[in-house]
């Protein structure tokens, strides 16, 4: 049923993975919902199952704000980090363009679960670091390439 | 006598054709300072200066893309940025960072 290949498992073995399962919960969402909203209290951490969950920001477009896509997250991806970083409030909107099914780890939960099983934590604290420090880097990339552009059309 | 009545009422003509034309031609320019008002007024607006630097530039109409349209363009470029700046990640080099993608956007 689940894909152990998830981010966010690597380095456990089967019986840390499991532990973490039975602290979460499954999760259907049907096309077109909103999984967390920007800036709502981020109590889960999510992990994509299947389907897709589009990551947007409001941008002012001709006065009106529409949610513009930042990234796109598929099976096996982590979603919803901010739960384990304070403030733990969710820094864009997530939505399902499609039915989608995710794993709904609750915050309390895996704090509590980390605390009694240090070494579990300490790994998945690392994957959460990976993703965080891969999303750094592929932003910098990004913001870098816009930069760009705009020295390019400011000295064109 | 008759040679002098003659050459009086030439002049008297001549002098009548002198001041018809001087008429005339008052009355023209006369004309034209009426309508210079217009003139100096359309002066004002687009000033002469060949080196202006406050050069007014009408706003032009530019075409509306449906705002549907303009999200998937938005949709399509973050996903083309995505991937690049994925590829500069796997193999960081100055060439794959300015690599160009064919976003609508930046053409």
């Amino acid at each position: 049923m689940f894909d152990q290949r998830a981010e966010l498992f690597n380095g456990l073995s089967a019986q840390q993975h499991d532990e973490i399962l039975d602290l979460g919960a499954l999760m259907a969402l049907p096309s077109g919902s909103v999984l967390f909203d920007l800036g709502a209290r981020a109590e889960h951490l999510y992990v994509v199952l299947r389907g897709r969950i589009r990551l947007t920001l409001p941008m002012q477009i001709r006065g009106r704000d529409e949610d513009v896509l930042v990234e796109e997250s598929g099976p096996g991806e982590t979603i919803g980090w901010s739960a384990l970083i304070p403030p733990c409030r969710y820094t864009l909107k997530a939505t399902a363009p499609l039915e989608t099914e995710v794993l709904a780890l609750p915050r309390e939960a895996l704090r509590s679960y980390f605390a009694a099983n240090p070494a579990t934590g300490a790994a998945v604290t690392q994957n959460v670091a990976t993703l965080i420090g891969r999303r750094l880097q592929l932003f910098q990339a990004m913001w870098l390439r816009e930069m760009q552009r705009m020295v390019e059309l400011r000295c064109a | 006598m008759e040679m002098f009545l003659m050459a009086v009422c030439i002049s008297l003509f001549g002098l009548a054709v002198t001041a018809a034309a001087f008429g005339a031609a008052t009355q023209r320019e006369q004309m034209q300072e009426d309508a210079l008002p217009e003139r100096e007024t359309a002066a004002k607006v687009v000033p002469a200066h060949f080196f202006a630097e406050d050069i007014v530039v009408p706003a032009q109409p530019m075409p509306k893309v449906p705002i549907e349209a303009l999200l998937l363009q938005i949709d399509s470029h973050v996903r083309l940025e995505h991937a690049a700046a994925e590829s500069f990640l796997q193999y960081p080099t100055t060439a794959l960072l300015h690599s160009r993608t064919c976003s609508p956007l930046v053409h």
